[in-house]
């Protein structure tokens, strides 16, 4: 008796949580929490068109995109509440999730979708063919490797300033031969950086001595071989697992006395001794103004190509250029922003 | 017939724990006879039957099958030729099967599993009639799971399955010895029945000895891998249960 | 929301395919088969290369399924002729295939929106062409694991089915039936990694990607949905096991739709799940300490 109860219970409920789901669709207000994401849908058209944010997980390059998208939703004059409203969802670095994500924003009717990160745009791609509706992405490097160029999607590309970053190295360490560099061999945009490193450090009279990696743990073995390798130098990608553990790596590099180099300011004031990079904020910006556009109907994703940042900065660390006994040619540091811990 | 010609068996060779337990050891059964294998711990019984069903390899020698060599069948062939009832009554059939599937699973030993139905439409009626046989009511229970069964009840089911099919050879190993007496006794005159009945070769490995002189008509004494005892026929039929508990003893005295 | 609930359904079914090959290996094998966080993405894998080269959108099905089947038999192969511990043949397995997949496909791979797919072919379109595309998804996918569901009840109910759950069961009896357990094993293996490529393969077709990722933790996936099915329906003897994972799967997915809908942290989302098992293991009155038999 009891057990066939318990069995009723069990299946009401999972009734309940479907039923919950419906309920939720229509919207209920959301609990919110301490602040990762909200979300406030509207049901109907002609309310205040929702845009759906799909960032693919926490970290702190998503982060400033989707805080610049905001500001550059706001530049474009456009407020949050009448012109607008946010859901914002995170897919904690899971492809089903993101999927299911970017389904819910399709059945939500959602005015525009804001991907960020790769997975997490192509999973709205893909969610959005029904209703057709535009998709922006930012932080992918390689849209075209992605298939992202054509249908009612644009965005804008964290594609790094490769030739920058080799010409800033060239000027510190003229005498230097070998960039040693870690990737994840799963990471699309950090594949396709690799063959650009490989592709123009010729130029600079650079060898890239790469090692390819499948998982965060391996990352520290693979510094050890480059530093085996005698490298002059680490330079590195927008990879999420060498970022990960970036405290790490620079113990060790620092022991060696080989600098690294950073792809983004962050790196730097985390102790990269340099970086030709770009700003995400600034990115998230460039999408947020390209976002309002299509939202107000004053262009289509089509009329858009996606942009690449066009302009980079240059950031230096001092504390960890001395504490390697470099300095820092006039060249460079006339236009180079510090960027250490204070 | 089925002959076993010169096996060495060593466990743990070269080591401080070496056992030589068969050292040129050689036996023949002859069809149709039912033996019963006794001694004691350590002598040899489930070896054999293991080096027989080719559980496990013998170090060297050969066991015949109408003089045809299958020493070098891997375990699951010999057994096409072979039932084998164990003491674990969990271990004749699948408990969370049917006594249905289980009993379909036995009638199709020796054609291939392939596509068609697994469990038969048209066997239902024989299945019930041999279940019937056992006298033990369990006809009626052939939508049952197995596994909700008591062991006395799947180890005549696991007997049943053993014999369906034609086979050269039952190997029973000590497969009373689980059972309460009353059980032992009813699952013990079922094997003779079924023995007889089907005109089976049967080696059987027992602990008890009043089973060992009641039934089969040949017994073999084993200890420390040699036989010392091995009486068949009228001889066999007139020694006694005492007799061979003397017989017992004093090999077990006589290793000290 | 209709809409939403149609397309949790539909990856519910979609996902309900690699719920039937765990189900076949957990269930009914009794084997921990861990390469199918490597045969799924082999599925999407083969699938999206064959979508972009052109290939006809139908034919990835059962290429997808011959990958698969590879990789179940490498396992089974790995671990009956060389003797490797189940978990471990399938972790070499798993591992092998996550290069296997980056030689196939790269890293990612985008099938674009101009390639047709089983959701958007012609065939398709003659007879779902009056739905929108969610609902197509939803009638196909419903279509597809139906057939497998029916197929794999079939095939359970033949002999060599039978067979196949004897040696989960009882290993030891299917060596007195003179039969090979060791290939018994293979061929399980084998059926349910299929499964799983095809999985992949669908999942493909409706995400229009491939990614090198995509299989980390389907096996945790496969394996919950299949505790929940089987555990909720365990007192209905009417429903099937094939029929219950397919609810668990749907289940799953409803769950973590809840969670997104209701703005729930998504790192949260892996401890409402853990809790969310609990609770029905709890209800249903079993703690899940043995995997429920066929």
């Amino acid at each position: 008796m009891m057990k066939t109860l318990k069995t009723i219970a069990a299946a009401l409920l999972a009734l309940a949580m479907s039923a919950s789901l419906a309920a939720c669709g229509a919207g209920a207000p959301a609990a919110s929490s301490a602040a990762v994401s909200t979300s406030s849908s509207s049901a109907a058209s002609g309310d205040t068109p929702v845009i759906g944010i799909s960032q693919y997980g926490e970290h702190p390059s998503l982060d400033n995109c989707r805080e610049g998208f905001l500001e550059g939703l706001k530049e474009a004059g456009l407020t949050e509440g009448t012109d607008f409203t946010l859901d914002y969802q995170n897919a904690g670095f899971d492809d089903s999730v993101a999927t299911q994500i970017a389904q819910k924003f399709s059945a939500e009717d959602t005015a525009l979708m804001c991907a960020i990160a790769t997975p997490s745009a192509v999973a709205c791609y893909a969610a959005a063919e029904d209703k057709d509706i535009p998709v922006i992405f930012t932080a992918i490097t390689d849209p075209e490797a992605a298939g992202l160029t054509a249908g009612n999607v644009t965005g804008t590309s964290d594609k790094l300033p490769v030739e920058a970053q080799l010409e800033l190295i060239r000027n510190i360490q003229p005498d230097a031969k070998t960039i040693g560099i870690v990737y994840t061999t799963s990471e699309p945009n950090s594949v396709s950086s690799i063959a650009e490193y490989q592709a123009k450090a010729g130029s600079y009279n650079f060898t890239i001595d790469a090692v390819g990696v499948t998982a965060q743990s391996e990352v520290t073995q693979a510094v050890d071989k480059l530093i085996g390798d005698g490298v002059d130098c680490l330079s590195n990608l927008t990879d999420n697992n060498v970022v990960g553990v970036l405290s790490s790596v620079l113990e060790k590099t620092n022991e060696a006395g080989i600098p690294v180099y950073g792809s983004e300011v962050e790196q730097v004031k985390n102790g990269c001794v340099a970086a030709a990079g770009i700003d995400y904020y600034q990115l998230g910006i460039q999408t947020g103004a390209m976002a309002a556009q299509v939202l107000t109907g004053k262009k289509t994703c089509d009329d858009i190509p996606y942009e690449t940042i066009s302009e980079y900065g240059t950031y230096v660390n001092s504390q960890s250029l001395a504490a390697l006994h470099m300095t820092l040619p006039a060249a460079v540091s006339q236009k180079a922003t510090e960027a250490s811990k204070a | 017939m089925l002959e076993i010609q010169k096996i060495t068996k060593v466990y743990n060779a070269g080591t401080v724990t070496e056992n030589r337990l068969f050292s040129d050891f050689s036996l023949t059964v002859d069809d149709g006879q039912f033996v019963s294998v006794v001694g004691g711990n350590g002598s040899g019984k489930t070896s054999l039957l293991n080096i027989i069903c080719g559980t496990i390899p013998a170090e060297s020698g050969d066991v015949l099958v109408d003089g045809q060599s299958i020493s070098r069948q891997k375990d699951y062939q010999r057994c096409a030729s072979m039932g084998r009832v164990y003491q674990n009554p969990a271990l004749g059939t699948c408990p969370n099967l049917t006594m249905l599937e289980n009993l379909s699973l036995a009638d199709n030993k020796g054609r291939p599993f392939g596509l068609s139905r697994g469990v038969s439409k048209t066997r239902g009626a024989y299945f019930r009639e041999q279940l019937a046989a056992l006298g033990l009511g369990l006809e009626d229970k052939l939508n049952v799971k197995m596994g909700s069964l008591s062991g006395g009840q799947r180890q005549a089911v696991a007997l049943l399955m053993a014999t369906l099919t034609p086979l050269r050879f039952l190997i029973l190993d000590e497969h009373t010895a689980a059972l309460d007496p009353k059980t032992a006794e009813i699952i013990m005159a079922l094997t003779d029945r079924i023995v007889r009945e089907k005109r089976l070769t049967a080696v059987m490995v027992t602990h008890n000895l009043r089973y060992a002189a009641e039934y089969g008509d040949r017994i073999l004494m084993l200890d420390r891998g040699r036989i010392v005892l091995d009486r068949a026929g009228q001889e066999k039929r007139d020694t006694s249960a005492e007799e061979l508990f003397q017989l017992f003893s004093r090999a077990a005295l006589d290793c000290g | 929301m209709l809409d939403l609930v149609i397309s949790t359904v539909t990856q519910g079914l979609i996902y309900a395919l690699i719920s039937f090959g765990v189900y076949i290996i957990y269930s009914i094998l009794d084997f921990p088969d861990l390469s199918v966080d490597g045969s799924f993405p082999l599925g999407a894998a083969v699938t999206a290369v064959l979508l972009t080269r052109g290939v006809n959108p139908y034919l990835t099905l059962p290429a997808a399924i011959a990958a698969g089947a590879l990789a179940g038999l490498s396992t089974g192969l790995i671990h009956v002729k060389l003797h490797v511990r189940d978990l471990l043949a399938g972790i070499i397995t798993m591992t092998a295939l996550f290069s296997i997949n980056l030689q196939i496909a790269g890293s990612n791979l985008t099938v674009e929106r101009a390639t047709d797919t089983i959701f958007t072919a012609e065939p398709t379109m003659a007879v779902f062409g009056g739905l929108s595309l969610l609902g197509r998804k939803l009638a196909v996918a419903f279509l597809l694991t139906l057939a497998v569901k029916l197929g794999l009840d079939a095939y359970l109910r033949t002999k060599s089915g039978l067979l196949l759950r004897a040696v989960g069961d009882n290993g030891t009896l299917v060596t007195a039936l003179a039969r090979d357990r060791g290939s018994v094993k293979i061929l399980g293996l084998t059926l349910s990694n299929a499964l799983v490529a095809l999985a992949g393969c669908v999942v493909c077709h409706e995400q229009r990607s491939f990614s090198a990722t995509m299989g980390t933790g389907q096996v945790v996936f496969g394996l919950a949905t299949v505790i929940i099915g089987v555990t909720l329906f365990r007192r209905l003897r009417f429903v099937r096991g094939t029929t219950a994972v397919i609810v668990g799967s749907i289940l799953y997915k409803t769950c973590i739709q809840v969670a997104i809908s209701l703005g729930l942290p998504a790192n949260l989302l892996k401890l409402i799940t853990a809790l969310l098992f609990l609770l029905v293991l709890v209800l249903s009155g079993r703690k899940g300490e043995e995997i429920i038999h066929a």
